[in-house]
């Protein structure tokens, strides 16, 4: 498929502003990622494709510039642009609640990506926040995979539904003249 | 997700210039090598994965990049090295506990550990020997002298290079913010409340010359060929072009022989 280069232009710029949110993300000392916001927008703009492509070149690049160990965790950006991109196209970016609804599966299904690469290649620990609830699960007797997926799917719900709300906010107040010359969200907000 | 750690919130680029050999390598020999030795880690044992870190950061050192390898490894390693002492060596009970006074630790578990330990700083390491030594301009270069895509090299390329002014633009807005009182150092909730403050006028601005840029660049015709000529190409020797065939070779078959066995 060949994107036409207004949505590559938008897909350039949502990889810059998913590696910044990041960098805000960070100034303002919250324990969430929120590094997903621009793979989102893609996703409700231009669909899955486009999303998937913006998630994926995001973490490469990431790796590539500044964080190599983010290069791991490419195949989450790919199913987080994917999967937000199949909901809009299903329809559930039109209203606030949908888009929680649509955060929920996006958390969920990245989860499901990220628990099997943080467990077999990091040991289930990545110095991040989440390793202290993941220590406390495993000292509370639960078995490793499930520490991680627990502690994991807590952060990254939150995280997720901020990401969608966040991005379906900046969507739906674009201008019009902005978001009609993208024909996945012309098609899926009809 | 992009990192479970964070991003760094220093200075934009990893690469250190110089003249070492490496430096001058072709950008894709030294990718390709990257996805070998990434390849080969998986299939090595511990001391094996230890052995690969330890050249690697030779390598890095002579290249001029020892701070930064120093810096990052420090930044990586030691929160995970900590979190899997505490999960792997205390907390998971592997029946071999040893009684050391205040702790009990598992000798297997930390065995564990440092196999993780050395596995990460051994992907790590060969990593960073990439991006210290290779400029990400260099690398388009490269890509766009072996006949890449438009819409691909743009992609790669334009990122990287509305990186740098994006985190002044978000340096700016923050200093501006601050300057009207916004508070970043309060409770969290002061916090969260923060967080639009600075992101709805970041994405606005970068948005806002969407459609400039892409009319700039239908106007150019920038895909109107299948491929992009660049007149200062790196330097590409025969030895690399067998050498990056041999690698590419050498993974499947790495890979294929250890499933076999």
């Amino acid at each position: 498929m060949k994107f036409d280069t207004r949505t590559l232009v938008l897909m350039a710029i949502a990889i810059v502003i998913n590696v910044v949110v990041g960098q805000l993300a960070v100034w303002v000392k919250l324990p969430l990622y929120i590094d997903a916001v621009g793979t989102v927008l893609v996703a409700i703009l231009a669909g899955p494709l486009a999303g998937a492509v913006t998630g994926v070149l995001t973490n490469l690049i990431w790796g590539l510039v500044s964080d190599p160990v983010a290069a791991a965790f490419f195949p989450v950006s790919l199913v987080v642009g994917l999967v937000a991109g199949l909901m809009a196209r299903l329809g559930w970016f039109r209203t606030l609640g949908k888009t929680a609804v649509s955060g929920v599966v996006v958390g969920v299904i990245s989860t499901i990506v990220a628990v099997p690469i943080i467990v077999y290649m990091f040991g289930g620990v990545t110095g991040a926040g989440t390793d202290f609830a993941t220590a406390y699960f495993v000292a509370v007797g639960q078995e490793l995979i499930k520490s991680v997926a627990v502690a994991n799917l807590a952060t990254n719900l939150i995280d997720k539904i901020l990401t969608c709300a966040i991005a379906w906010i900046i969507a739906s107040r674009m201008p019009g003249r902005f978001t009609a010359s993208f024909p996945f969200y012309q098609k899926a907000n009809a | 997700m992009i990192g479970q750690g964070g991003p760094n919130s220093g200075r934009t680029l990893l690469f250190v210039p110089g003249r070492s050999v490496l430096h001058r390598i072709n950008p894709l020999t030294k990718l390709v090598g990257l996805l070998w030795l990434a390849a080969t880690t998986f299939m090595l044992p511990p001391a094996g994965m230890a052995a690969v870190a330890l050249a690697a950061i030779i390598f890095g050192v002579l290249a001029g990049a020892g701070a930064t390898f120093v810096k990052r490894l420090i930044l990586t390693l030691l929160p995970l090295t900590i979190a899997l002492f505490v999960v792997h060596g205390v907390l998971i009970d592997r029946g071999d506990m040893v009684d050391h006074g205040l702790i009990s630790v598992s000798p297997e578990g930390l065995k564990y550990m440092f196999g993780i330990v050395v596995r990460v700083a051994a992907l790590l390491t060969v990593s960073l020997l990439f991006v210290t030594t290779t400029h990400p301009a260099i690398l388009l270069k490269a890509l766009d002298s072996h006949g890449i895509s438009p819409g691909i090299a743009y992609l790669i390329a334009s990122p990287l290079l509305l990186l740098e002014p994006f985190s002044v633009r978000a340096r700016a807005i923050r200093d501006a913010q601050q300057a009207r009182g916004l508070d970043l150092n309060g409770r969290w909730v002061a916090r969260a409340k923060a967080f639009p403050a600075l992101l709805i006028p970041l994405v606005t601005l970068a948005l806002s010359d969407l459609d400039q840029r892409a009319s700039v660049l239908d106007g150019r015709a920038f895909r109107a060929r299948p491929f992009r000529t660049v007149l200062d190409a790196p330097l590409d020797r025969p030895w690399e072009t067998w050498a990056r065939r041999l690698l590419l070779v050498a993974i499947p078959v790495q890979i294929g022989v250890v499933l076999w066995l």
